[in-house]
């Protein structure tokens, strides 16, 4: 049975490169369909780009704190197996009235995204993304290389203006219906501790884990595909 | 069931992490601030008019909040404390989040506490993080008898933009001395002749602070090291305090009869 829905998907897959525009929405459908059988969990489905187009960011993300500044604003891009992979680059800003003036913050953040449960038709959870990030801040009180002004090679030995993270956290999807360009919403939070506060960490029995990670909180709009 | 059971981890999970993190180096401090004012308020009262105080110092508490909550507890089983001096360097690196992990550790003793600052805690926006929730960089006040001048003296985080030392209130403290005050003691965190201090103003700054009435010795934290030293030749001894790392603190007494010095381990 399960050879035969195998050939069947196949059969219909083959035939979508060949076949007008109209039919091949169907048969999209109808592979979608035969596969969600086979998975119906894990409904993720990379439709994907071609060529120069998978440079187009597949998604726009709006989060709020997690160390890259009160809000901050960016695109990012999924990509393989079931698109457990996921790419973001990210703008803050931290306002004049948490700092000493306003600064602004770019991030890069590198998720993965292992299983996704399909709840119902429309909603699915994915209930664990991990990932790492690097967060840089602008303004002259920072520095990744020491100033001259200290003696020796290393008076400090850190960088305050990167900080890397860890993160884990949890993600609930919306998949919208129909042609328009949002294709599906998503709200996530994540927990992020900071190298540093991790190095704290080790060295500190006194130091709980939730005295070092942090909540943040945002929304994944999947746009154009 | 499987639903009602995501559901029920994603919501423990967030009630479990509230806070929130704009920047490590954001200014938005959680908690008490403007400590030293308050504290300085408490230490004046409780001193008032007496000939004898007890104080005991900690420096350099940075990253060792175990071995500071260690200090906090052995210090709290004293009880024969006035107060306690911290010289300098709460934070490693300037963070926010350091300063509320040390204020609230500090925040365990049963005596109140004032702190000077380091060299680690101007890092960033650290200086601007100390100055609120501690308060200014110079500071001076009276217990019992004593007059302590504590006086920023990290130079080379200040790039010239501030005075470092500020001799204009070293000069503050000389013409303005209390009249309830009749000796002084001088603490700060790096000492002269440390690659901190601006040593082209080293003999200076001896000057200015052995001009203080009856200077008894001065305090010093940054070299990690217990160290007792009179690096001027003129009688003024300046005791270093060791690192928290290395479990220990000094104890110190004036009374009418002069001062001891006591370095305990912990």
């Amino acid at each position: 049975m399960a050879a035969a829905t195998a050939q069947a998907s196949s059969l219909l897959c083959n035939a979508d490169t060949v076949v007008s525009t109209a039919v091949e929405g169907a048969c999209a459908e109808a592979c979608d369909r035969i596969r969600g059988e086979r998975r119906r969990l894990d409904r993720r489905v990379h439709r994907g780009y071609e060529g120069w187009e998978r440079m187009i960011p597949t998604h726009v993300k709006v989060q709020y704190a997690g160390g890259m500044g009160l809000m901050s604003a960016g695109v990012g891009w999924d990509y393989g197996r079931r698109c457990r992979w996921e790419t973001d680059l990210m703008t803050g800003f931290l306002p004049k009235a948490y700092s000493d003036r306003t600064h602004a913050t770019f991030t890069v953040r590198q998720s993965y995204i292992p299983w996704s449960i399909n709840i119902s038709g429309r909603i699915a959870l994915e209930p664990l993304t991990c990932g790492i990030y690097v967060n840089m801040i602008s303004g002259e009180d920072y520095w990744v290389r020491e100033p001259d002004r200290y003696p020796g090679d290393i008076y400090y030995g850190f960088t305050s203006r990167l900080r890397a993270y860890v993160c884990v956290g949890q993600r609930v999807t919306c998949l919208l219906r129909g042609d328009s360009a949002l294709r599906g919403i998503t709200v996530y939070y994540e927990l992020a501790a900071n190298d540093l506060d991790i190095i704290a960490k080790c060295g500190n029995r006194s130091l709980a884990l939730s005295d070092i990670f942090y909540f943040s909180f945002g929304v994944k709009l999947q746009i154009l595909r | 069931m499987r639903i009602v059971n995501c559901v029920a981890v994603c919501t423990s999970a967030l009630l479990a992490a509230c806070q929130v993190d704009y920047h490590p180096y954001d200014t938005r401090i959680h908690g008490a601030v403007g400590i030293n004012a308050r504290n300085i308020a408490r230490i004046e009262a409780a001193t008032a008019g007496r000939r004898e105080i007890r104080f005991a110092v900690i420096s350099d508490t940075q990253r060792w909040y175990d071995e500071t909550s260690d200090a906090v507890a052995a210090l709290n089983g004293r009880g024969d404390l006035d107060f306690v001096l911290h010289a300098g360097d709460m934070a490693d690196f300037g963070m926010k989040s350091e300063f509320e992990r040390m204020r609230d550790i500090l925040g365990r003793l049963d005596v109140p506490y004032a702190v000077v600052i380091g060299n680690h805690d101007c890092l960033a926006t650290g200086e601007d993080i100390f100055e609120d929730m501690f308060g200014d960089f110079d500071f001076a006040f009276t217990a019992g008898n004593v007059r302590f001048v504590c006086i920023n003296t990290n130079a080379l985080e200040f790039d010239r933009d501030k005075p470092v030392p500020d001799f204009g209130f070293l000069e503050k403290q000389f013409l303005e001395f209390p009249p309830e005050a009749d000796k002084s003691v001088v603490v700060m965190h790096a000492r002269p002749f440390t690659e901190q201090f601006d040593n082209n103003v080293a003999r200076v700054f001896e000057y200015a602070v052995s001009n203080l009435p009856q200077l008894q010795f001065c305090v010093n934290g940054h070299s990690h090291t217990y160290d007792v030293a009179e690096p001027f030749d003129d009688g003024v001894l300046y005791y270093g305090c060791e690192n928290i790392a290395k479990r220990s603190y000094l104890l110190f007494t004036l009374n009418d009869d002069g001062y001891e010095c006591e370095r305990v381990g912990f």
